[in-house]
Formats: C-alpha cells, structure tokens, sequence
C-alpha cells in the first residue's frame, strides 16, 4: 500500500482473518429494551401466549437484536475519540480515514432465537476496498458472520460494511 | 407496550407482485435515539453529542443511527407479516443521512413470490426508508407467510 490510499497496510493484511469473536446469551429483556427503543411492540417479543400461538415454543427475539445479543464490555478508557468502542469491527483503525460510519447490513435469518440461548459469533473481514464517490474517496469495509447457537445449529448469517472517510 | 393486538394474519395467497405493505411514519427524536444508542451499546458521539457532529464530522446537527433506520423498517415488515410470518433475509444500504426531527416513512412493495420446494410460500419485497422523495435507506428483504390451510 502507498502513500495516497487510505488504506493502511496493516489493515489491508487483515483481509480474510477473524476480525472478532464473541459468545452471548441472548436476553429477553434486552431485547424488549431495544424493541422498546425502537417503538416496536410486536407480541412476539413480549407475549408468550401469543408467540405461542403462532407456532413458536416462546417469545422469540428480534432478528435484527441478535447481533447486540453477543456484545462485550468496553472499558471507557479503550474507546476511541469519537466514542465508538471498535470491538464489533476487529478494531481496524484507518487512521486516514477516521471518520466512520455504517454502510449497510444484509442479514439471513434462519432460526429463532430464544431467552437464554448461547449464541456464538465470529466474525471474518471479507474485504477492504477504496471507492471514490461524490464527497471524496472513502473505504468501504465488509464483514462476514456467523451466529450459532449452543446446539451448533446456525441461526443467522451477516454481511455487515462499513464507511469510513478521512 | 400497548394492549394486546387484535391478530390479522397475512397470508401467501393474499399478497400479488405490486402490493405496498402498510407504511410506518415516526418522527426520531433525541430521547429515541437515546435509547436506541443505550439498547446498542453505541457509545458514539455522533448520535449525541452536537458539537462533536458539527465540528470534527461537518454535520448540521446529530445523525440518527442508520440501525435504528434498519430497526424501524424491519419494525414495518414485522407488523404486516403478522405472528406467524417470519422475516427469512434483510439487506439494506445506508445511503444518506437523517437527523432528529425529520418525518421518515419506512415501507415496501412486493417485488416478486415463489414456493419453495417445501411449499413455504416466500414473498420478495423492495424497502426503504425515506425523507420525502428521498431514500435514506433502500434495500429488500424476503419474508414467509403462511398458506392458507396450513397449520404453519
């Protein structure tokens, strides 16, 4: 990597490795939490009765939550400037390209995921390319994931980008 | 959370190429984005802190996560598809930003349906989240509804 991109080549070197893994124990009131958050009141985050009506064992958790279901612990000292913790990203820095942003997710669903259930995450940095658009060049990051639940069984799969511009 | 729902389920046979799902209109404001941020473990600045936004990221004021942008359309597919719909893939781009106060209106259109060969009756749909005329956030997402006649 040279000068003019804003790829640094410590970053770049990371194509293709594990970018981050965690494990989770999805939990209904934080997910009610975020559903609340969000002014979602879909019973079939809150109402056993009614999830259960509509075939399901319980309440199932938001399948766009799963993701939040497996975040760790930042320790304030460890944040970035801009407040941002850096862990779901593998901690690529760009320090040419500080300023961050989500680009975009693309999710499959494929099973539900309950109270209590461990889920299992590992993330895999699928690629890092430079792009030019209206307002200058910007990298764009994408994300591979996988989440698994404590039977091995997959419950989702991710793409997840990110922008980051200088 | 408001009262129980009355349940209205939409099934496969009831959808056709074209339809528009029920559109949702909300308004984010800063104690929403608030909240969000906190349900997310987002500590970043941009969401809250104006100076930070305007100063160091050149923004007019503070951006509304595009997650919770996500959140609200898949908010939207959730309460057409009902309880026994399932949300089966969900892809959306962040395209341009929003800030508190604007009206969004987040929807979609069905843009294609099939059969599995299971017979899980699958409906194609083309979202997004707009400002006006803008899109903020387009994308598509599959659901599966239920047949009519079956138990699931």
């Amino acid at each position: 990597m040279t000068e003019d991109t804003l790829i640094d080549a410590e970053s770049a070197s990371r194509v293709g490795t594990i970018a981050a893994s965690a494990t989770g124990e999805v939990n209904r009131r934080d997910w009610q939490r975020w559903a609340a958050a969000v002014g979602d009141h879909n019973p079939l985050w809150f109402d056993p009765d009614y999830a259960r009506a509509n075939g399901l064992r319980d309440i199932i958790c938001p399948p766009l939550f799963l993701q939040y279901a497996v975040l760790g612990v930042t320790h304030l000292e460890v944040l970035r400037p801009d407040g941002s913790s850096g862990a779901v990203s593998g901690s690529l820095a760009f320090p040419r390209a500080p300023k961050r942003m989500a680009g975009g997710e693309s999710f499959s669903f494929h099973l539900p995921a309950y109270h209590r259930d461990q889920i299992e995450m590992v993330r895999t940095i699928e690629s890092i390319v430079e792009k030019r658009g209206r307002s200058g060049s910007f990298v764009l990051v994408t994300w591979y994931t996988v989440y698994r639940n404590q039977d091995g069984d997959l419950v989702a799969e991710a793409s997840t980008s990110m922008i980051a511009r200088p | 959370m408001t009262g129980k729902q009355v349940s209205y389920q939409v099934f496969f046979e009831d959808v056709g190429v074209g339809d528009l799902i029920p559109a949702l209109t909300v308004t984010v404001d800063e104690t929403q984005m608030f909240f969000f941020s906190a349900a997310t473990c987002n500590g970043h600045r941009i969401h809250y802190d104006r100076e930070w936004a305007r100063t160091v990221e050149g923004y007019d004021d503070v951006l509304v996560q595009g997650p919770l942008q996500a959140a609200l359309l898949a908010r939207a597919i959730g309460d057409w598809i009902g309880g026994r719909g399932r949300l089966v893939s969900f892809s959306v781009q962040n395209r341009a930003i929003a800030y508190p106060g604007e009206l969004l209106t987040f929807g979609g259109e069905v843009s294609g349906k099939r059969l599995t060969g299971e017979g899980a009756g699958l409906v194609d749909l083309d979202i997004a989240g707009r400002r006006d005329a803008t899109v903020l956030m387009p994308g598509t997402a599959t659901v599966q509804l239920p047949r009519r006649g079956t138990p699931s």
